[in-house]
């Protein structure tokens, strides 16, 4: 019997949740306590796979964020399938959690809440996306530091764009230090250091790089030139298989880090050299 | 086959349909969770084959955690297809010795094992010594979830949804139904007029406890203290009476606490004295009549002093 596991209590909560999944992903693929793959450590209590290249899996459980989806979160980030995981819990639950603290973890992580109240009615609290695409709030907040105001506000709106769109989000990335280069390169025309600032992006960072004037600072116009060769393969590669889809979600959240890194040593590195990069949008 | 020692992949393994246990509460599975997750099972779980599959006789919740874990294999013990009532009381005694269940859990399998022993000794029920020998359990425990156990069923329909909750959710408790049932079953032997109806009486002291009117499960034994009164510290009967009526008037928002205090703490309070004098006087005939009287310690003897002066002002000369 499916759900049998569960205390009368919590069977009602996966009943409900599931209607709710039902009509927003459909019953595709459904599957009831069995494992999403022998490599993840954790059975979810019902799973979805309302696309080729998703998988949406549920947790009914009375313990916000318990340790086996805590442990399971590497497995299912790693897993070969986007996977999207929501924990479903009587309202209450939610509602009693001191301080909001492990739901705060919980949505940090990346994972979705449910809750379903006494009469039955399930509600979406936190949407969630693909695991492996999660950025920690807390170390993409450390990983900005360093940064211009203005950066900073520029990298939190791609951050925000990336939660719902991985490709988006590292454009928007790439976008930025795009700009940072053509800033660089107005000044450095403007004083003579390099002839001209006009051609493509690749063309900007090999006259920076060619420069005697920015010779020391090669190391992270090689990182950018890089970067930006590969953010545009990868934001822009449809894919065709799950397998696929997985990958790109990891290379794009890599790429997006990456861009975040190297804005970060750009702006040092110029600031170094004398540049202040006022305006990088491009 | 018996006690063979075997890895089983844990979708051949079943419930065992008869397992008293009915609540796996998430804190307690969570922990178990992340301990066979860091160190493994430790312990195989019991099992017995039953065609293709292997049910259950000890080691649910280690099963509940391998399946949850995925895990490929799980070690189990195999043992012989055990008889009804050897398989409960199997279940029984693995508890008795180890982390002891519910008492509602207990109290809802004890009449199985009641009925399978009387199938097995021609219809002879169980002794409770004999059902504490069989089961493991204490015959005080068996006399709680006897309490348990008589109440109606729509008393164990709340306790079980209470018992499913989160213990941070939980407002009544097993512990609450037990000292409320010798509470009230105290009120109805000695004041049998108090209750007119005993699930109303129920019904009103949960609703009470509940809105915190009656603040802790312990004020129940002051209710049994009011209705024991008469005889004890002589209280009159209307007046017990119509302080336990109010207690158990849904319209009176007053819990059992403030009326113990009204009326009935003082005279408590004076039996305890009363036992005390008792015996100080005995003391003191007994030193008047030994040859040893003069040696009373000083100590004795100041505090004496002052306890004469202090009832010369309450009593006057």
């Amino acid at each position: 019997m499916p759900f049998d596991t569960l205390s009368p209590r919590l069977k009602a909560v996966a009943t409900a949740s599931l209607s709710l999944c039902r009509n927003r992903w459909g019953h595709q693929g459904l599957r009831k306590e069995e494992p999403i793959d022998g490599s993840i450590s954790w059975r979810p209590t019902y799973f979805l796979k309302p696309s080729r290249f998703e998988i949406i899996a549920v947790e009914v459980d009375d313990k916000i964020y318990t340790e086996v989806l805590k442990s399971a979160a590497h497995d299912i980030g790693n897993f070969d399938h986007p996977i999207t995981v929501y924990q479903a819990s009587p309202l209450d639950v939610f509602q009693n959690d001191p301080r909001m603290a492990r739901i705060g973890l919980l949505r940090d992580h990346g994972f979705g809440i449910i809750t379903v109240d006494d009469e039955g009615n399930a509600r979406i609290q936190h949407t969630a996306q693909p695991l492996a695409q999660n950025i920690l709030p807390t170390r993409f907040e450390s990983d900005l530091s360093g940064l211009t105001q203005s950066l900073k506000i520029a990298f939190r709106a791609a951050y925000v764009t990336f939660q719902t769109n991985v490709g988006q989000g590292l454009q928007q990335a790439g976008q930025i230090v795009e700009g940072m280069i053509g800033s660089i390169c107005s000044q450095a025309e403007a004083n003579g250091t390099i002839a001209t600032s006009a051609g493509s992006l690749a063309d900007k960072i090999d006259l920076l790089y060619q420069s005697n004037h920015f010779r020391q600072y090669r190391g992270t116009l090689g990182g950018v030139r890089s970067f930006v060769r590969e953010f545009r393969n990868t934001a822009s590669h449809a894919p065709r298989s799950a397998k696929e889809a997985a990958e790109k979600i990891r290379n794009c959240k890599d790429g997006f880090l990456t861009g975040l890194r190297l804005a970060k040593q750009l702006r040092e590195d110029m600031q170094r050299a004398g540049y202040i990069i006022r305006q990088f949008v491009p | 086959m018996t006690n063979e020692l075997k890895q089983l992949a844990p979708d051949r393994i079943k419930r065992n349909p008869d397992n008293p246990r009915i609540f796996f509460r998430s804190e307690e599975m969570d922990t178990l969770t992340a301990s066979i997750k860091r160190y493994g099972i430790q312990v195989p779980i019991t099992v017995y084959q039953d065609g293709r599959h292997y049910v259950l006789i000890d080691g649910e919740r280690r099963w509940r955690c391998a399946l949850k874990l995925n895990l490929p294999s799980i070690p189990a013990l195999i043992q012989e297809k055990p008889s009804p009532l050897r398989n409960l009381l199997l279940m029984f005694n693995i508890h008795a010795l180890r982390e002891q269940w519910d008492y509602f859990t207990i109290a809802r399998k004890l009449p199985d094992v009641i009925g399978l022993f009387k199938k097995e000794n021609r219809g002879r029920e169980p002794t409770e010594i004999e059902l504490s020998e069989l089961t493991g359990l204490t015959r005080g425990q068996i006399r709680r979830c006897r309490f348990l156990l008589d109440l109606p069923e729509k008393y164990h329909e709340i306790l079980a949804r209470e018992l499913s909750l989160p213990k941070n959710l939980q407002t009544l408790s097993e512990d609450f139904f037990i000292e409320m049932e010798r509470a009230l079953k105290t009120v109805n032997t000695r004041l049998p007029t108090a209750i007119r109806n005993m699930d109303t009486a129920r019904d009103v002291l949960i609703q009470k406890f509940r809105s915190k009117t009656i603040k802790n499960i312990t004020d129940f034994r002051m209710l049994s203290k009011m209705a024991t009164s008469i005889g004890r510290v002589g209280m009159q009967e209307e007046k017990a009476l119509e302080a336990i009526k109010q207690i158990l008037n849904p319209q009176r928002k007053v819990g059992i606490q403030e009326i113990f205090a009204e009326h009935f703490e003082m005279r408590f309070d004076e039996r305890k004295v009363l036992l005390s004098v008792d015996s100080i006087y005995e003391y003191l005939e007994i030193s008047i009549d030994a040859e040893d009287a003069d040696e009373i310690s000083e100590e004795l003897r100041g505090r004496l002093v002052k306890l004469r002066t202090l009832i010369t002002r309450v009593l006057g000369r």
